[in-house]
């Protein structure tokens, strides 16, 4: 494999990172299963790439779109808090209403971002190459993301919907609104989904309407494949573990992709990385087991 | 159990290992990195005319050239990585077909020569500034065909044609541009379009079956969504007796009435052409970008008869192929 | 205060399998007494409890606490002034979170809530203080789950959160019932304990009619959705399950019978 699809893979598990922390919140936390995400994170694209197009400095339009993101979230718990439709419906609704919102936000199914300045052109030191600098500035802003939620999740209102997720009988009964929080907890999500595609639009080269499918999988993948390397019940270790995930999940994909001097082809590609996230699941248990047996 | 466990953990290792230390090409062998968004007919007749044309040429995968392809399976963020890796490989060109690909690979680099193919409008996208040699490191083949043309063709097979409908998924940035232009275009020459969208090849019989009784003939672009499930298409035009011309000629054997157009084999041939040339030491900056250039005209007299329709001798003299 | 005025609620009004749960409950409770709630099953109990704390709107009736008409008012918002044990230990607590979170949660119970720390070190020692009188060792275990604590424990820890904060009225529902005998003496104890110390106003609902006449200031039965029985003071004290079951007779001209409230 070489440096670049190494850095590849990591400046995409970053990404994917954000999408993983946002999904974390919506299901591990408030045990809300929220497929918004395949809507939002195209959202965040579109709008940062409509607004970049028509001249806006490309900090302003990702922070627009990480808002914008914030209010998907918002009305798929109003959705479920306020109309009573069930969750998992409520974010249908929303996933599919998103699509054409995003058609018409973008105007056309693509909007192009090669030529344009970007967050990471802009903060782009001469010294480093791209494919170094993106995955650094990446890096900063995911660490910053991550001691923000582990910071928030500790304070009154964060305990507040963590117990939301946990036993909201139980939350009401010590005063929480409940439904707020759930708004609450939804909007952060999205919006950290949103930042993520509006800054996957920028190092792609654009937002596609399609960019969005299977984003709910991917980051479901990294909850799960980061709560299996990294087994903790403390939250601060448990948002560390989803960044694993992403990251772990996109070097296997990047291990796919590198893997046909075995004389695996393109199509094996899915398949050898399912192969690979199941090896991910499954070798903790084994190890557990190999190293416990080896003790006596 | 243990000894599966012994065996697994460290093969696990090895295969990772394996992976990470792949070597890259050798540096005389000339490297040719293909990429498509996503598995389908047309665009993998892309592939194959690349690969044909560098056949022709002398390069033959194996023996003097390292080919290399990998498919985004229709996801994004894989397209992205698969640019990044192509781009770490440092082949001797990299080939980008359709734009979500074309646009992660051209993002991804300045000075690796790229090659995009079945892209309708590259400069919107973008991928370049004009179709004029742009100096930079990326040159391709764009599938736009002029609609004046086409509308022709609508009219030598429906003379009296006044509406013309049209499916397309609104999620492809070509078909979008192709709408948009031969709206204008029919209104110039006193018609209308009636669009009917279909996001996804399941939606394409249920839209063409909104445009019975709308329409006097259906005309469809290279849409990938439509072109993958044309035959519900063909359904549709034989049971309402509805004729139908497409852009793409393979589309004409599948059921259309006729098309005048590039069969993607042929792109994936005049893309093929232009690797080659850079292959043999020509910078794609001083390349410029072309449009499908052999046009054919393909008929299907029996598909006319079943949609209601006589092709004129005329047009049939004209064909290139007469579909049996 | 609690005062509880002409309640009415009604289960699936208009079906066959409509159920008149409460059928003009009136019940008053002066500040500082303690008063337990028996009756059979059916008898309205913990719909009665459920609406005072707001789990459940009834049909028609007041429900006001020192004066205020909360009637309309969500869980939430009269949590400032009702706290509440549930009967199932899981269902009072969050079983993802620590003994101090779970603390600090009911340490804001009725407050508004910021963005400050949830945990703070002072309220730690806090904590470990009220946590020591429960002698469980449980003051040592702050940032364990409390998933990882017995069911008796959990009641325990429970009671004390409800305590944390000031409130009007203190409502037990069944609180004991999911435990073992001994421990279930423990919690007992422990409530008239938390009560007494704190001057709670406090309505315990109990199944068992020993448990009513020995514990509390007050006891109430109840009976197809009404109060049928009002027992305090003098008369109460010297009073057994027999002399209840005979008053109960004479009261509804008919015999008491729920085997479980007679034998427990």
């Amino acid at each position: 494999m070489s440096l670049f699809s190494l850095f590849g893979a990591l400046e995409i598990g970053l990404i994917f990172s954000l999408v993983a922390l946002g999904v974390f919140i919506s299901f591990r936390l408030l045990r809300f299963p929220d497929l918004t995400v395949d809507g939002s994170f195209p959202l965040g694209g579109a709008v940062a790439a409509v607004l970049i197009s028509r001249g806006l400095d490309p900090f302003s339009a990702t922070a627009i779109a990480t808002a914008a993101g914030a209010g998907a979230g918002l009305v798929t718990g109003w959705l479920h808090v306020r109309l009573r439709i069930m969750d998992l419906l409520a974010s249908i609704l929303m996933m599919i209403a998103l699509y054409s919102v995003n058609l018409r936000i973008m105007g056309k199914p693509n909007v192009p971002l090669i030529t344009e300045s970007t967050v990471f052109t802009v903060l782009q030191p001469d010294w480093l190459s791209d494919y170094l600098a993106r995955p650094a500035l990446l890096a900063i802003v995911v660490l910053a993301a991550k001691l923000l939620l582990d910071a928030f999740f500790a304070t009154e209102t964060g305990l507040a919907i963590r117990a939301t997720g946990s036993n909201p009988r139980m939350a009401r009964a010590q005063g929480v609104a409940t439904g707020a929080m759930i708004l609450c907890g939804m909007a952060v999500s999205n919006a950290l989904v949103a930042l993520a595609g509006a800054l996957f639009a920028q190092t792609q080269g654009g937002a596609d309407i399609s960019m969005g499918i299977g984003t709910i999988v991917i980051g479901l993948a990294a909850v799960i494949v980061g709560e299996s390397i990294l087994p903790s019940r403390r939250l601060v270790m448990l948002t560390l573990a989803v960044i694993l995930g992403a990251l772990a999940y996109r070097f296997f994909i990047a291990l796919a992709l590198n893997s046909d001097f075995i004389g695996l082809q393109a199509q094996d590609l899915n398949l050898v990385t399912a192969v690979l996230v199941t090896m991910a699941l499954v070798v903790p248990q084994f190890k557990r087991r190999w190293f416990g047996r080896k003790a006596r | 159990m243990s000894i599966a466990n012994k065996f697994f953990v460290p093969a696990t290792a090895v295969a990772a290992a394996m992976m990470l230390l792949a070597a890259p090409a050798r540096a005389q062998q000339k490297s040719v990195a293909v990429t498509a968004i996503v598995e389908h007919p047309a665009l993998d007749s892309v592939r194959d005319g690349v690969k044909d044309a560098l056949k022709q040429a002398g390069f033959e995968a194996g023996k003097n050239l390292k080919w290399q392809y990998q498919s985004a399976q229709g996801n994004n963020g894989t397209a992205a990585q698969i640019a990044r890796k192509f781009v770490g490989d440092r082949p001797d060109v990299i080939v980008a077909i359709a734009t979500p690909s074309a646009q992660a690979v051209v993002a991804a680099t300045k000075t690796v020569p790229v090659v995009y193919s079945a892209v309708t409008d590259p400069v919107a996208a973008q991928l370049v500034s004009s179709m004029n040699p742009t100096g930079g490191n990326i040159t391709g083949v764009s599938d736009l065909l002029a609609l004046d043309k086409q509308i022709d063709l609508i009219q030598q097979v429906v003379p009296a044609a006044k509406r013309v409908g049209m499916v397309y998924s609104p999620g492809e940035a070509n078909s979008v541009v192709v709408v948009k232009e031969i709206k204008e275009l029919l209104a110039k020459r006193g018609m209308t379009l009636v669009e009917a969208a279909a996001p996804r090849t399941i939606d394409v019989a249920s839209a063409a079956r909104s445009l019975v009784g709308k329409v006097d003939v259906i005309y469809t672009n290279t849409d990938n969504n439509v072109v993958s499930a044309y035959e519900a298409l063909v359904k549709v035009g034989n049971d309402a007796k509805i004729p139908l011309v497409a852009s793409d000629t393979d589309s004409v054997k599948r059921g259309a009435v006729a098309a005048l157009g590039i069969s993607y084999h042929d792109l994936g041939m005049q893309t093929g052409r232009i690797v080659v040339r850079i292959l043999k030491g020509e910078a794609p900056g001083t390349i410029a970008s072309e449009t499908s250039s052999r046009l054919e005209l393909h008929v299907n007299p029996t598909a006319a008869a079943r949609q209601g329709v006589v092709l004129s001798s005329a047009l049939m003299g004209s064909a290139a192929h007469v579909v049996k | 205060m609690l005062q509880a005025q002409d309640l009415h609620m009604t289960f699936n009004a208009a079906t066959p399998i409509e159920t008149r749960a409460l059928r003009g409950m009136s019940l008053e409770i002066p500040s500082g007494q303690f008063v337990t709630v028996i009756g059979s099953n059916g008898a309205g109990k913990s719909t009665f409890l459920n609406a005072i704390s707001g789990d459940m709107p009834v049909d028609s009736g007041r429900i006001a606490i020192d004066g205020v008409d909360v009637t309309r008012q969500p869980v939430w918002q009269r949590a400032n002034q009702v706290a509440r044990v549930f009967q199932d230990p899981m269902a009072g607590t969050c079983e993802d979170l620590t003994i101090e979170e779970n603390m600090a949660l009911a340490q804001l119970r009725g407050v508004r809530r910021g963005f400050g720390r949830a945990v703070r070190a002072s309220m730690r020692a806090g904590f470990r203080e009220r946590l020591a009188t429960l002698g469980l060792g449980l003051e040592m275990r702050l940032g364990d789950r409390i998933g990882l604590l017995s069911g008796g424990q959990r009641q325990a820890v429970s009671l004390l959160m409800a305590s944390l904060q000031p409130s009007r009225i203190l409502l037990l529902d069944e609180h004991t019932a999911a435990l073992d005998p001994r421990t279930a003496d423990f919690v007992l104890r422990l409530t008239a304990r938390i009560v007494s110390e704190n001057r709670l106003t406090t309505m315990m609902v109990t199944h068992s009619m020993r448990q009513a006449l020995d514990v509390g200031d007050r006891t109430v039965m109840l009976h197809q959705g009404q109060v049928v029985l009002d027992v305090s003071g003098e008369e109460r004290k010297g009073m057994d399950v027999r002399d209840l079951l005979a008053m109960f007779e004479k009261v509804r001209g008919e015999q008491l019978a729920d085997d479980a409230l007679l034998l427990g």
